[in-house]
C-alpha cells in the first residue's frame, strides 16, 4: 500500500515538473515572442523594463511592407505544395513495393533511402548547389525544388510504407471473394487505410519544406528568400529581435497547426517522429 | 521465373524514389571528394592536388571547430538519450495523464530550429525572462550574461531541448513492443524492478538507443542554426567553419570541400563508435 503511495507521489512530482518545464520552455518564451513582436518602434523594450512600454501592430506593418515577406512566404508557399506533390507521385509506387512487397535487397534498399538523413544537412547543401552548377541548372527555384523532393523522401516513403503495410490482406480477400471489382476493392480496403497516410505525408512534406533552411539559404541566396532565410537574416546575421519575433509567429503558427492535423491522421503511427530535422 | 519477374516490378516500382535519393547523395559525397582533392574546381581546370588538404588541416581554426562540434554532438547525444530513456519507460504503461505528458514532451519537435533558438533567447537574454525572475525575487541585482555563453552550454541545452523529444519518441517504441508476457514472466520468477530493468528493458531497446545517439550526434556535429544564434562568438562550429571558406579565396570551395569530407567522416566515425560500444554493451549483458 504504502509502495503503492510513493509511486503515485513520485508520478504527480515528475507530472509537475515536465508541466514546470513546459512552462518555462515553451509557454513563457513564446508568450514573450508575442510581445516582443508588439513592442512599440517609438518606445523601445530595454532593461529594466519588465514589460513593453507600449504596444503596437508597427512591427508587423513594417516588417510587411519593407522587407522581403511577401515574396518569401510567396516562394515558400509555391514551392511546398509542389515539393509535396512531387515526393508524393515518387514515393507512393516505391512504398507499395515496401510495405506489401518482399524482394531480394530490400532491406538494404529501405535502408539506403534515408541516406538524406545521415549526412549533415549543410553538406548536403553545399555540394547539391556545387552540383547544380556542374551540371548547369541555373534556376534557384528548380535547385530547390529538386533539393528539398530528395531530402524529404524518406519521410514520405516511411509514412506511406506504414500505410501500406496496414492494409489488412483478409479484408482485400474477403472483397475478392464477394465479387468486387479491382477498383471496388481498392475503393473498400485500400483508400480507407491509404488515405489518412497520403494526407499525413503531403502535410508532413509540405511542412518541411517551408521549415527547411540549408538547402534554401545555400542556393537560394542571395535573390530567391523563403521564410526561413528571411528569419535568418534577422536572427543569425543581424539581430532584429521584434523583426524575427514576426517571422516566427508567421513561421510556426501555421506548421503547428498542421503537424497536429498530421498527427490525428497518424494516430498510431505519429507522424512528429519522422520530424526531426529542423 | 515468377519470383524473378515480380523482383524486377518491384524494382521498377522502388526506382522513381530511390535512384534520384541514391544518386543524389552518391554524387554530392563524389563532388566534395573531387573538389576536395582539386579534380573539379570552379574556374580552372582539375588536377590531382592534396594542397586544399594541407592547408586546412594545418590551420588551428579546424581542429578548434571539431574539437567544438565534437564537444557539442557527444555531450547533447549523450543527455538527450540520458534523460528519454527514463522517461519512456515511465511513460510505457498509459496512466491517468499520460498522454498529456507525451504531448507535452513531444511539442518541441513541432517548433523550428531558428524559432527555438529565439524562444531560448527570449529566457536567458539580459532582459530575458530569467534575468527578470532572479532580479524580482532579489536573488541579483543586474542580470547575468547567459546568451552567447563561451562553453556552448546555451547549444547543448538547445540540442537537447530539441533532440529529447525524438529520442523520446525512438526509444518509446521499442520499450512498448517489449510484450507484458515477458514482464511477467520474469515477475512470477522473482526478477524486482531493477532486475527487469536491466535484464530485460534496457537489452530490449538498446537498438533504439544506439539509432537515438547515432541520429542526435550526426545532427549535433553538423549543428549551424543553434551555433550562429546562441553559440559561442569566439569559435566556429565546424559547419558554421565550412561555410564562411568559400567566400575566403579563389580556392575556397576546395577548402569547403575538404572541411565537409572531415565532417562526413567524424559523423561515420562516430555513429560507427556508438554502434561497436552499444554491441559491446549488449554483448557483455547477454553474458551476464
Amino acid at each position: 500500500m504504502k509502495k503503492n503511495v510513493d509511486s503515485s507521489t513520485l508520478r504527480i512530482c515528475v507530472m509537475i515538473l515536465i508541466a514546470g518545464l513546459f512552462m518555462l520552455w515553451l509557454v513563457i518564451p513564446f508568450i514573450l515572442t508575442i510581445l516582443w513582436s508588439l513592442v512599440d518602434k517609438s518606445q523601445p523594450w530595454a532593461w529594466p523594463d519588465a514589460l513593453p512600454p507600449a504596444l503596437s501592430f508597427g512591427r508587423w506593418v513594417e516588417v510587411w511592407t519593407t522587407t522581403a515577406l511577401p515574396q518569401a512566404l510567396r516562394n515558400s508557399y509555391q514551392l511546398a505544395p509542389a515539393v509535396a506533390i512531387i515526393t508524393l507521385l515518387l514515393a507512393l509506387p516505391a512504398s507499395w513495393a515496401f510495405g506489401r512487397m518482399e524482394f531480394t535487397g530490400k532491406a538494404v534498399v529501405q535502408n539506403a533511402v534515408l541516406l538524406p538523413l545521415v549526412v549533415p544537412g549543410f553538406v548536403i547543401a553545399l555540394f547539391f548547389s556545387s552540383l547544380l552548377n556542374f551540371i548547369g541548372v541555373a534556376s534557384r527555384y528548380w535547385g530547390i525544388l529538386i533539393g528539398h523532393s530528395i531530402i524529404l523522401m524518406p519521410y514520405a516513403v516511411r509514412i506511406l510504407t506504414i500505410s501500406f503495410a496496414q492494409i489488412r490482406q483478409d479484408t482485400i480477400d474477403a472483397a475478392r471473394d464477394m465479387g468486387a471489382s479491382h477498383f471496388q476493392r481498392f475503393s473498400v480496403a485500400w483508400l480507407p487505410t491509404l488515405q489518412p497516410g497520403i494526407f499525413a505525408a503531403f502535410i508532413i512534406v509540405f511542412t518541411l519544406s517551408i521549415e527547411e533552411f540549408a538547402i534554401s539559404y545555400i542556393i537560394g541566396s542571395p535573390d530567391f528568400t523563403t521564410v526561413p532565410t528571411i528569419l535568418y537574416s534577422y536572427l543569425g546575421y543581424k539581430f532584429i529581435r521584434p523583426n524575427a519575433a514576426v517571422i516566427s509567429i508567421m513561421l510556426v503558427v501555421p506548421n503547428v497547426i498542421l503537424m497536429l492535423i498530421a498527427e490525428k491522421l497518424m494516430i498510431r503511427n505519429p507522424v512528429s517522429s519522422f520530424a526531426a530535422k529542423g | 521465373m515468377k519470383s524473378r519477374r515480380k523482383t524486377v516490378l518491384c524494382w521498377l516500382l522502388i526506382l522513381p524514389a530511390v535512384a534520384p535519393v541514391v544518386l543524389a547523395m552518391v554524387l554530392v559525397m563524389i563532388m566534395a571528394v573531387s573538389q576536395s582533392v582539386g579534380v573539379f574546381s570552379f574556374g580552372e581546370p582539375g588536377h590531382f592536388t592534396l594542397a586544399y588538404w594541407d592547408q586546412v588541416l594545418s590551420d588551428a581554426q579546424l581542429w578548434r571547430a571539431t574539437g567544438y562540434s565534437l564537444k557539442i554532438g557527444v555531450i547533447s547525444a549523450i543527455l538527450s538519450v540520458a534523460i528519454a530513456t527514463p522517461l519512456a519507460l515511465w511513460l510505457r504503461k498509459p496512466f491517468t495523464g499520460s498522454s498529456l505528458m507525451s504531448g507535452l514532451l513531444k511539442a518541441p519537435l513541432m517548433v523550428h530550429g531558428l524559432v527555438a533558438a529565439l524562444l531560448f533567447i527570449n529566457l536567458i537574454a539580459w532582459q530575458g525572462f530569467i534575468n527578470l525572475a532572479l532580479i524580482k525575487m532579489g536573488i541579483i541585482s543586474r542580470p547575468l550574461r547567459m546568451q552567447n555563453d563561451q562553453w556552448g552550454i546555451g547549444v547543448i541545452i538547445l540540442q537537447v531541448w530539441k533532440q529529447l523529444p525524438f529520442a523520446l519518441l525512438i526509444i518509446s517504441g521499442s520499450v512498448r513492443s517489449v510484450g507484458d508476457e515477458i514482464f511477467n514472466a520474469a515477475r512470477n520468477l522473482g526478477a524486482g524492478a531493477i532486475s527487469r530493468l536491466r535484464q530485460i528493458t534496457l537489452p530490449l531497446c538498446i537498438k533504439a538507443v544506439q539509432v537515438s545517439l547515432m541520429l542526435i550526434f550526426i545532427g549535433a556535429l553538423g549543428d549551424f542554426s543553434f551555433q550562429v544564434v546562441a553559440g559561442p562568438t569566439n569559435i566556429f562550429s565546424i559547419s558554421q567553419y565550412m561555410l564562411r571558406l568559400p567566400e575566403t579565396g579563389d580556392h575556397g570551395w576546395n577548402q569547403a570541400a575538404v572541411v565537409a569530407v572531415i565532417l562526413m567522416l567524424t559523423a561515420f566515425v562516430g555513429a560507427l563508435g556508438i554502434a561497436v560500444l552499444a554491441k559491446l554493451i549488449q554483448v557483455v549483458w547477454e553474458a551476464r
